[in-house]
């Protein structure tokens, strides 16, 4: 693991060191030396050795691949933060109509806001809240 | 199978003798070095952890910056100022002869809000009062999140240099804990950006509708009040002044009130509501009754209410409404909403049930008030 210092301040930086590096380099070495050994036992006196040798070097690129996304995943993951789609209520005193809609910037709870549509009276907004997330199924109790 | 594996294995066989020897280099690394291992393991995961809360540390800074600019409309580019803020910091009072702590405490806390309330104004000098407020507690979250942010770094960067394991286990086994609490101040850029009701606010929510509809005066700094007729009583509801971002001084108005209200008209019984964090298990929006002050935050207030209540040995109740951590500084959900409904019908049967006809109550909606008038 490297860190790199910016103005001061230090903040890590890409995850794969020299160490890492020099394993995975190591490991994937040994993997295709196996995977050759395993071809050539195929043709050779012992050919029921040339399974163990693909399982060998097949774990190996394995492990090799584990180690290259599990770094890549860490430094290029997007940030989490996460956007609530959030909605409006609005009531009418007069004609108790009600209309639900996207929350905008400056709507708050008790603000006399639009006319209202069906009557001469107006809308005010009586609640604004996270949209309801659509309920998870919920394992089956036996 | 068996057969096969163990010719593998046997003592003739090449690749036999090369995973005996990997094995035995394996066993005799562990040996020495499994500490280790498990260090460089949780390092691991403390760094990914520190990745995640690094660009959410840089969002909530970019959004601050980017709603300065939109709303405050600053002739010169207040990122520097920005900066600045997002570096303060309070030191508490000494508290080794604890005897008035708490003034000394409510005394900083006055300076450290009225030092964000000048430096929110003079960066964005276009914003009016609501959005001042707004603007203060979207730079408070961001710097919630640089400072948690720098907290992580410190104990990954100790545990780097150290190689101590027990340096190193100190920060991730609090990590998930830390991780929902950054996630949930995540969530508060967007509702403390667009003025949006948050989780915490149940309590002011509960209390404008009790007040809506009647006559409303400012009691103490960024306090409203309202006298309510109900049931033959006089409900004085108080909440924060809304709908700028604030939770006023709660402390102060329920002072205020109790001390000026003498005779027939002195209050005879307290109701508190506010938002509690729930217990897993527990459903968001439970609705739960007890006694005494239901504040949080440093204690001030709480300290002021409670000298009050107890200079006229008046009771204090609380209703207190199930938030998860995650949801107090997020946009309000659902259940939280229709909460709030609830929670007023028990405040009603409350009052009916431990005051009398022709009883003062005062009825204290606590939390922040962002977009929620009254």
């Amino acid at each position: 693991m490297r860190m790199a210092e910016t103005g001061g301040a230090e903040s890590p930086m890409m995850s794969l060191s020299w160490v890492t590096l020099a394993i995975v380099v190591v490991i994937g070495i040994f993997s295709i030396f196996s995977l050759w050994l395993g071809f050539q036992a195929y043709g050779s006196d012992h050919p029921e050795q040339a399974n163990y040798y693909i399982i060998i070097g097949t774990t190996g690129f394995a492990i090799v691949g584990y180690m290259f996304f599990r770094t890549k995943s860490i430094t290029t993951k997007k940030p989490l933060v996460p956007k609530a789609d959030v909605i409006t209520i609005l009531e009418c005193a007069s004609c108790d109509l009600k209309r639900v809609r996207d929350f905008q910037r400056g709507d708050y709870v008790y603000k006399e806001d639009e006319p209202c549509t069906r009557c001469e009276g107006n809308m005010i907004i009586t609640g604004i809240h996270r949209r309801a997330e659509p309920q998870k199924e919920s394992p089956r109790q036996s | 199978m068996f057969l096969q594996v163990g010719q593998l294995f046997g003592e003739n066989s090449d690749i036999g003798m090369l995973l005996q020897t990997l094995f035995s280099l394996s066993f005799i690394i562990y040996l020495f070095y499994a500490q280790r291992i498990q260090a460089m393991s949780m390092l691991r995961a403390v760094e990914g952890t520190l990745r995640k809360v690094k660009n959410i540390r840089d969002e909530g800074r970019r959004v601050s910056i980017e709603t300065v600019k939109e709303v405050g409309k600053p002739e010169n580019d207040p990122t520097p100022d920005v900066e600045r803020f997002l570096e303060h910091f309070l030191i508490p009072p000494v508290d080794m002869d604890p005897a008035g702590v708490v003034s000394k405490l409510g005394q900083l806390l006055n300076v450290r809000e009225s030092t964000f309330e000048a430096e929110v104004r003079a960066i964005a000098p276009e914003a009016s009062d609501s959005e001042v407020n707004n603007l203060e507690n979207l730079l408070e979250a961001s710097l919630a999140l640089n400072i948690y942010y720098k907290v992580i770094r410190h104990f990954y960067l100790l545990g780097k240099k150290t190689m101590n394991i027990y340096v190193i286990m100190q920060i991730h086994m609090i990590l998930p804990m830390i991780v929902r609490e950054i996630e949930a101040y995540s969530a508060a850029l967007q509702a403390f950006k667009d003025g949006i009701p948050i989780g915490d606010g149940v309590g002011a929510l509960v209390a404008a509708k009790l007040m809506n509809g009647h006559a409303w005066k400012e009691v103490a700094k960024e306090m409203v009040a309202a006298e309510v007729p109900y049931a033959g009583r006089t409900l004085v509801v108080i909440k924060a002044k809304g709908p700028g971002g604030s939770v006023g001084k709660p402390g102060d108005a329920v002072s205020k009130i109790i001390g000026e209200r003498k005779g027939k008209d002195k209050v005879k019984a307290v109701i508190m509501v506010d938002a509690a964090g729930k217990l897993e298990g527990e459903p968001t929006g439970a609705i739960a009754e007890g006694i005494g002050a239901a504040i949080g935050g440093a204690g001030v207030e709480k300290y002021k209410i409670e000298e009050a209540v107890k200079a006229q040995s008046i009771p204090t109740y609380a209703v207190a409404i199930k938030l998860d951590i995650t949801h107090v500084v997020a946009p309000m959900v659902e259940d939280l909403f229709t909460a709030t409904d609830r929670a007023v019908e028990a405040i009603k049967r409350m009052i009916e049930e431990k005051t009398e006809e022709g009883d003062v109550v005062l009825v204290a909606g606590i939390g922040n008030t962002i977009g929620i008038g009254q």
